[in-house]
């Protein structure tokens, strides 16, 4: 980060300019009252005890645990390997990029947040869509109970429907730019400019950062299934990003009192182009299905729901989930409540097996050979690294999941355990707490 | 044990192994041979020469909170193994914290016969997890040797380290346990795994060190009676070394052929003549009967031997019994049978039970006791034929169809491990590592998830680690020749044509030492100076590591410290 800043105030929201090392330039926002510059609330002062740590939650989009090598992520790598490490961790269902960080940052599942998929059939509204509203998400995040209890937050969110479902929930939000067309993402080159921006223009006590480039290069990579080129090439460059984000930390002083936890929301799995499922196409020889079944497709899952007659609803379910699961291409089909997804995600959850996707309603709907949402993609990276004394390294066999974020870091603030209790689990063990 | 053989053995130096050698070697430490009340149990090897307790004490399965513990008794000399003969008897059992058995937390009386060999099993309960205890058995006023066993950990707790010998294919003709005796002297172990071939069913001659017996087997014909099967348990039992490992640490043991007849399948063996040999359900039924009375097992006949252990988050132990369900052997791996969806190596209760351990709400690491080789390998088609005559010795003679193809492994069972592998593909299970015997030599390998493109992507859906024989031939054994010599053209011919293999070791003779923590699973490879050499001497091989979350095994370097 360079240059100087300039800082305005539109309506409320107070905005910040920054010039960046990438050259484009960099806007942050914060909630009203918020200033800029202004050390976090625990930023170094003492009673004593040790300063509460800043916490910097990354998360590398759809990174498997088995790319992170000394040779092609020697950043992350040592990060690993220097910190408490989770090699049992896994995405929890659907495996999709908005109901992970939505489990992340809530420490709830779907059935409590409202945030089963990406995309969910709105019965309401009549349409697929994606969840990528505010009012999407049910649940009160982390980010708001930390602002609540006298901290601040930021989120560096590359994609754009994280920052739409997230909105304005923390304290200094960045609106990710520029944008990649089609991809929908912001390059990690801009998003750790914005990171290190707003770490020196706020320093807010939590900072959740999402980068994009690895889950974007491996769903459009076409030698996926086997040399995965270009998803190589964005882990060697994503890796790099990282490295400029700690080296700025260590240069400006607070690696010390810094923890930085890393994780995926989803790993990712290949197909090939003859392993594809159509499930409207397999409705074809079932009309009266076909006429009355909406399908939200995410990835490696697809969500079904009925939208005929409710006084036939439990028939054709248990019809419609014996005409799918024949499908050689699907590993299994469950009621949503048996994976905690809740009423959004309508009547059945279909998964397909390793090496397959879902592509509906047609099927060249979904080309891309990366896919992800179906249970050979749950493995992922999960650690905790930083210079703060809280980080005890070491290797766990505990099953980590994405939706025990929430109540590791609330568990460094202090912070008291939700009204209903989280459904994720501290990982304490990695941390020594105050 | 028979009438004309004198025993014990003897030692190094051709005399009886001195007591306080024993005592050390039977994991009761050196420290311990002063107390009072170590000295007045007597050793293995006074206990084997006369008294009621000849063949040794042992322990096995262990969970958190129990352990099954076992021993024979001798009432009366008559009373020998496989006789029919003695009466029945009571004999007490105690299980301490301490060597000297102040302050016993168990113990009980159990009833035993004839109907049983005289065999005691029993199962210590109450127990509590992750603690190491001492165990013995009293008749009248003598005590049997003392064991040390060692609970798992509790259900879900965190632990730090597992440690295990892991052992297979034990032949007596061939050689001698030293490979025991070196892992009962670590005096580290959680466990010894036993992958099978824990003894052989051959007459002396037909089966030993090259041409050399070194030891011959008793009885002195191919065991197909009940009478044979435990007579031939009772001479392995009388084996100081192995009497010294099953004291020193609980088993955890699955079978595989020998333990039956060479080939067995769930309607007969390779071999088994009928109806000379009677018919194949009465002589495995003999088989298994024996094997449940003399083996520290939680097992009895008729029942199922395939079980898991558990050892608090860190592993679970699935043992698999691939010889009472599997169909026959295919002839050769050109016969269509080899990818028939109706074979089975497993059974199909047997699969959906070792599919649902494979989960990821199991344990972090899916270990499996595995008798036979489940990671494909194809043999290449450059060797000699001295060398093809001498990998379908190792394999199996009918293994061979124009190219060696070993059609008693997983590999004559194709829609089998298809169903295991897509299991853990589809269900990204990470860390299952497939621990292996049978084949009489070391490999480490990766699982590949499809091998066509494994050597473009490295794609690898779990691995295997095999350990060696104890004594039983291996390759430069059949070919005749010095260790490290012909075999790696062998090896390197293999090695190249699978590149998932990527240790491989077909002429040393030993054991291995596998630890497992949360990081990774490590196995360190040992092979003997000489099987022959009842002092023989051991050397570290090599060493493989499979780092969690990676299902690939890479070299490690140093040994495993004791």
């Amino acid at each position: 980060m360079s240059g100087a800043q300039t800082s305005g105030r539109t309506g409320r929201r107070s905005f910040l300019k920054l010039a960046a090392a990438s050259g484009a330039a960099v806007v942050l926002s914060a909630a009203p009252g918020a200033g800029w510059a202004a050390p976090g609330r625990n930023g170094g002062a003492g009673s004593g005890d040790l300063p509460k740590p800043k916490v910097y939650v990354l998360v590398v989009d759809g990174c498997r645990p088995d790319e992170i090598t000394a040779a092609l992520t020697p950043n992350l790598a040592a990060m690993r390997d220097g910190g408490a490490n989770f090699p049992a961790a896994r995405s929890l269902p659907i495996m999709e990029t908005i109901p992970n960080h939505v489990m992340m940052m809530t420490g709830l599942r779907p059935d409590r947040t409202g945030v089963p998929a990406n995309s969910v059939y709105d019965r309401a509204e009549g349409a697929v869509r994606r969840l990528d509203r505010p009012s999407d998400l049910r649940a009160v995040t982390l980010l708001e109970r930390l602002n609540a209890a006298g901290f601040t937050t930021g989120t560096v969110l590359s994609k754009e429907y994280l920052y739409g479902i997230f909105g304005d929930r923390a304290t200094y939000r960045w609106e990710p730019a520029p944008i990649v067309p089609v991809s929908g993402h912001a390059p990690d080159a801009s998003t750790v400019d914005a990171l290190i921006g707003m770490v020196d223009s706020a320093d807010p006590d939590l900072v959740f950062t999402n980068l994009g480039d690895v889950d974007r290069m491996g769903h459009s990579d076409l030698t996926g299934t086997t040399l995965q080129a270009a998803r190589t090439a964005a882990l060697a460059s994503t890796d790099l990003q990282v490295g400029r984000f700690i080296r700025h930390l260590k240069a400006r002083g607070t690696w010390e009192n810094s923890v930085v936890m890393v994780l995926a929301d989803h790993s990712m799995d290949w197909s090939l182009p003859t392993n594809v499922i159509s499930i409207d196409n397999q409705l074809w020889l079932h009309p009266e299905l076909r006429r009355n079944v909406q399908i939200a497709q995410n990835g490696g899952a697809d969500l079904l729901y009925w939208t005929g007659d409710a006084a036939a609803r439990e028939e054709s379910v248990a019809r419609l989930a014996a005409v799918v699961a024949a499908h050689p291409g699907v590993l299994s089909v469950h009621p949503p409540a048996e994976l905690r997804l809740g009423p959004e995600a309508g009547d059945l959850a279909v998964y397909c097996r390793a090496g397959w996707r879902f592509s509906d309603p047609y099927i060249l709907s979904n080309p891309i050979p990366g896919n992800h949402g179906h249970p050979a993609t749950e493995p992922i990276p999960f650690f905790i690294g930083g210079g703060s004394p809280s980080v005890l390294a070491g290797v766990s066999s505990e099953p980590a999941r994405t939706v025990d974020v929430a109540p590791t870091v609330a568990a460094l603030f202090g912070l008291d355990v939700p009204e209903g209790g989280y459904d994720g689990t501290p990982r304490t063990g990695a941390l020594a707490l105050a | 044990m028979t009438a004309s053989r004198s025993f014990p053995p003897p030692g190094p130096s051709g005399t009886v192994l001195p007591r306080r050698q024993l005592l050390r070697s039977a994991g009761v430490f050196a420290a311990a041979a002063t107390l009072p009340g170590l000295l007045a149990t007597g050793t293995p090897a006074q206990a084997a020469a006369a008294g009621f307790f000849r063949h040794g004490v042992a322990s096995g399965d262990p969970y958190p909170h129990s352990v099954l513990l076992w021993t024979r008794l001798t009432p009366a000399d008559s009373a020998m193994p496989g006789s029919g003969a003695g009466a029945d008897s009571r004999v007490r059992w105690e299980v301490s914290r301490n060597a000297d058995f102040t302050g016993l937390v168990g113990q009980g009386w159990a009833e035993t016969g004839a109907w049983r060999d005289h065999t005691v099993k029993v199962v210590a309960a109450g127990l509590e997890p992750a603690t190491t205890y001492w165990y013995r058995f009293r008749f009248g006023q003598e005590y049997s040797s003392v064991g040390r066993t060692r609970t798992a950990p509790a259900a879900g707790a965190a632990v730090d380290r597992l440690r295990m010998g892991v052992v297979s294919c034990a032949n007596y003709q061939a050689g001698y346990f030293a490979a025991y005796r070196h892992l009962a002297d670590r005096g580290d172990l959680d466990l010894v795994l036993h992958l099978g071939d824990y003894l052989y069913e051959y007459a002396p001659g037909e089966y030993q060190a090259r041409d050399v017996v070194v030891r011959a087997q008793d009885p002195a014909v191919e065991m197909t009676t009940l009478a044979h099967y435990r007579r031939r348990h009772a001479q392995y039992k009388s084996d100081p070394d192995l009497q010294a490992l099953h004291a020193a640490a609980p088993f955890v043991v699955t079978w595989d052929d020998h333990e039956s007849a060479n080939d067995a399948w769930s309607g007969g063996a390779q071999n088994h003549t009928e109806p000379a040999e009677g018919t194949w359900q009465e002589r495995s039924g003999f088989a298994q009967q024996a094997y449940a009375e003399w083996m520290p097992v939680r097992y009895e006949p008729g029942g199922q031997l395939y079980r898991r252990l558990e050892f608090g988050s860190l592993a679970s132990l699935s043992m698999l019994d691939l010889r009472s369900y599997r169909s026959q052997q295919a002839d050769s791996q050109l016969a269509p049978a080899i990818d028939d969806p109706d074979r089975t190596i497993t059974g199909a209760e047997q699969m959906d039970w070792l599919l649902a351990g494979l989960s990821n709400d199991a344990p972090q690491w899916k270990l499996v006791g595995n008798p036979v080789m489940i990671t494909p390998v194809r043999f290449p088609s450059t060797l000699n034929t001295q060398e093809m005559h001498a990998l379908s010795e190792l394999l199996g003679d009918r293994n061979i169809d124009g190219v060696p193809y070993n059609v008693d492994q997983w590999d004559g069972y194709v829609a089998d491990r298809n169903q295991v592998l897509r299991h853990l593909r589809d269900n990204a299970v990470t860390d299952t590592v497939f621990l292996t015997g049978d084949i009489h030599s070391g490999w480490a390998c990766d699982l590949p998830v499809d091998p066509l493109t494994y050597p473009l992507n490295g794609r690898s859906a779990a691995t295997e680690l095999v350990c060696t024989s104890v004594t039983s031939d291996n390759l430069d054994d059949i070919l005749r020749v010095p260790e490290r010599t012909a075999s790696l053209t062998v090896e390197s011919g293999i090695r190249t044509l699978n590149p998932h293999v990527k240790y491989l070791d077909f002429d040393s003779h030993g054991f291995s030492v596998l630890e497992v923590t949360p990081a990774e699973v490590r196995m360190d490879w040992y092979r003997l100076a000489d099987r022959t050499d009842p002092a023989s001497a051991t050397s570290r091989t090599a060493s493989w590591t499979v780092a969690a979350g990676t299902q690939k095994v890479r070299p490690a370097s140093g040994g495993i410290l004791s």
